[in-house]
C-alpha cells in the first residue's frame, strides 16, 4: 500500500513541476495525468481541477480528443459559466482546426470581459496557426500597447519578427524584456544572437558585449560562451578594425576558447573546437 | 548530368525522430555523406549515400551564431570521419507548410558552396504516420542559383523496406524522446549529437 502512495505522490509532484516549468512534454503529461485521473482522483483533492486543465491541454497536443473532452466536461460541470473553462473549449476547437468557431468562442469571452488577455492571445495564436504572420504581428503590437507588461507577449512578438527576418524589430522586443528583467541571462543572450544575425561591425560589437553580459549573469550559458567566441573572432578578422581593437578581440576569443575547452573537459565530452 | 542521393535508413529515421520529438516546432539538421575518393568526370556519377543525419535545432531557426558554431564543429567531426556535409533538412512549424523558406535556401546554398551536389530536403508533416508507409520528403537540388524540386520515392533509399521498418519501430518505441539535437547539446554538453544510442538501435533492427 505504501508503494502505491509513493507512486501517486511522485506522479502528482511530476505534474506540478511540469506545470511550474511550463514544460510542453505533452505525451508524458498525458501518460501520467490520465493514470492519475483514472486511478487516484479521490486522493487529489482540489488539485484535480488544475490537473484536468493541464491534462486537457496536453491531450489536445497529442490528438487525444477523447481525453480532452472528458477533462472539459468535468471542468464545465464544476465551474459552469467560467471564462477560463470557455477558453479551454476554444482551445479544443483550435486543435480540431475549427478556427472560426474558436474565434467566436473567444469573442464571446471578450464581450463579457474585454480585458480578458487569455482570449485575446488565443485569437492571435489562431492567426499564427493559419500562417497569417503579418496580421498576428499587427494584433500582437496592438495588444502590447494596452498590456505593455506582458512578457510572454513581448517574447512571442520577438519570435514572430525573427521568423520574418525583421531583426531590428525583434531586437526592440528583446530590449523591452531586458529592461524589465535585467538579470535574465537568456534575454541577453538572445538579444546578442539577433544583433549578430543583423550583421555589420557595430552590431557584431554589440552582440559581443551582450554575450559577455549574459555570461556574467550565468557563466554556464554555453550559447553565450560560443557567441562570445564567434563575435570576437569575426571582429578580429574584420579589415575595418584597427590594431588595438583587433588585439582586444583576439584576447576575448582566446579566453572564450579556453573556457569552452574547460567546459567540455568538465563534462567529459570531446571538444571539437 | 544527374546526381542523386540515396538515404541510409539511419539518416532517414533520425530526421523523422527529430520532427516527432518537437511536433510543435520547426526543426532542422544536416545530412552527411562519405567523402568520395575522387571526382568522376563521366556523366554517370555515383550516387551520394547520405549515411547519417545530425539534428541541429528546434524552434527559432533564423538566427545565425549557433548555426555557425554547429557548422564549424560538425565540419571538424566530418573531416575526422571522412564525411562531408551533403545536405540540409527542415520541417516547418506549421504542418501544412512544407515549402522551403529563406532559412532553408540560405543554409542549403551555404552547404552547396562546399559540396556542389548538396540536397535540400523538406519534410512533409501532413503525410507523417507511425507506420511510415511512404517516404515523406521533398528533395531540392541547386541549379543555377535556384532550388528545383525532385521526386522522392522508394528509389531514393538504399533499402526502403529497411528504412520503413526501422523508422516505424523507433517511432512506436518513442525513441525520439532520447534523440539529441545540437540545441540539446548546447543545453548540456554531455548530450551527444551523434546519437550513439539511436545508432545502436538502428543497427540492432537492421
Amino acid at each position: 500500500l505504501n508503494v502505491l502512495i509513493i507512486v501517486f505522490t511522485e506522479m502528482r509532484d511530476k505534474l506540478r513541476k511540469w506545470r511550474e516549468d511550463n514544460h510542453r512534454n505533452s505525451e508524458q503529461i498525458v501518460d501520467v495525468g490520465e493514470e492519475l485521473i483514472n486511478e487516484h482522483a479521490s486522493k487529489l483533492g482540489d488539485d484535480i481541477w488544475i490537473i484536468y486543465e493541464q491534462v486537457m491541454i496536453a491531450a489536445l497536443d497529442c490528438s487525444r480528443d477523447d481525453l480532452a473532452w472528458t477533462c472539459l466536461q468535468e471542468l464545465k460541470r464544476q465551474f459552469p459559466g467560467s471564462q477560463r473553462v470557455k477558453r479551454l473549449a476554444g482551445m479544443r476547437l483550435e486543435a480540431l482546426e475549427k478556427y472560426e468557431d474558436a474565434s467566436k468562442q473567444y469573442d464571446s469571452i471578450l464581450q463579457d470581459d474585454p480585458t480578458n488577455t487569455a482570449a485575446r492571445k488565443r485569437k492571435i495564436s489562431i492567426l499564427k496557426a493559419q500562417g497569417k504572420s503579418a496580421e498576428a504581428i499587427r494584433e500582437l503590437n496592438e495588444y502590447l500597447e494596452q498590456f505593455v507588461g506582458d512578457q510572454e507577449a513581448w517574447h512571442e512578438l520577438s519570435e514572430l519578427y525573427i521568423n520574418e527576418h525583421d531583426y531590428g524589430k525583434a531586437a526592440f522586443c528583446l530590449e523591452e524584456l531586458m529592461m524589465t528583467n535585467p538579470h535574465n541571462h537568456l534575454y541577453c543572450e538572445q538579444y546578442a544572437e539577433v544583433k549578430y544575425t543583423q550583421g555589420g561591425l557595430e552590431n557584431l560589437e554589440l552582440s559581443r558585449k551582450y554575450f559577455a553580459q549574459a555570461l556574467k549573469l550565468n557563466n554556464r550559458n554555453m550559447r553565450a560562451l560560443f557567441g562570445l567566441y564567434m563575435s570576437a573572432s569575426h571582429i578580429a578578422a574584420s579589415p575595418k578594425v584597427n590594431a588595438t581593437v583587433k588585439k582586444a578581440n583576439v584576447k576575448y576569443a582566446t579566453w572564450a576558447t579556453n573556457q569552452i575547452n574547460r567546459a567540455y573537459q568538465v563534462s567529459y565530452a570531446r571538444c571539437l573546437l | 548530368l544527374s546526381y542523386f542521393c540515396l538515404f541510409h535508413s539511419g539518416a532517414y529515421c533520425k530526421m523523422l525522430l527529430h520532427a516527432a520529438k518537437y511536433p510543435h516546432c520547426a526543426v532542422n539538421g544536416l545530412l552527411v555523406a562519405e567523402k568520395q575518393k575522387e571526382k568522376k568526370k563521366d556523366s554517370h556519377s555515383t550516387p551520394i549515400l547520405c549515411v547519417d543525419c545530425i539534428p541541429l535545432f528546434h524552434g527559432t531557426l533564423a538566427l545565425a551564431p549557433m548555426l555557425e558554431v554547429a557548422l564549424t564543429l560538425i565540419d571538424t567531426w566530418c573531416k575526422e570521419n571522412k564525411y562531408v556535409i551533403a545536405g540540409y533538412y527542415q520541417a516547418n512549424e506549421r504542418t501544412k507548410d512544407f515549402r522551403p523558406n529563406q532559412v532553408a535556401e540560405k543554409v542549403g546554398a551555404r552547404i552547396a558552396e562546399n559540396f556542389s551536389e548538396a540536397a535540400m530536403i523538406m519534410v512533409d508533416s501532413t503525410r507523417f504516420t507511425m507506420g511510415c508507409y511512404e517516404p515523406i520528403l521533398a528533395i531540392y537540388d541547386h541549379h543555377e542559383n535556384k532550388w528545383k524540386c525532385r521526386d522522392c520515392n522508394v528509389d531514393s533509399f538504399e533499402d526502403w523496406c529497411e528504412a520503413q521498418k526501422i523508422t516505424s519501430a523507433l517511432l512506436e518505441g518513442r525513441s525520439y524522446e532520447s534523440l539529441i539535437d545540437f540545441d540539446n547539446h548546447l543545453d548540456d554538453l554531455r548530450n551527444d549529437w551523434t546519437n550513439p544510442e539511436i545508432n545502436k538501435s538502428v543497427l540492432h533492427l537492421c
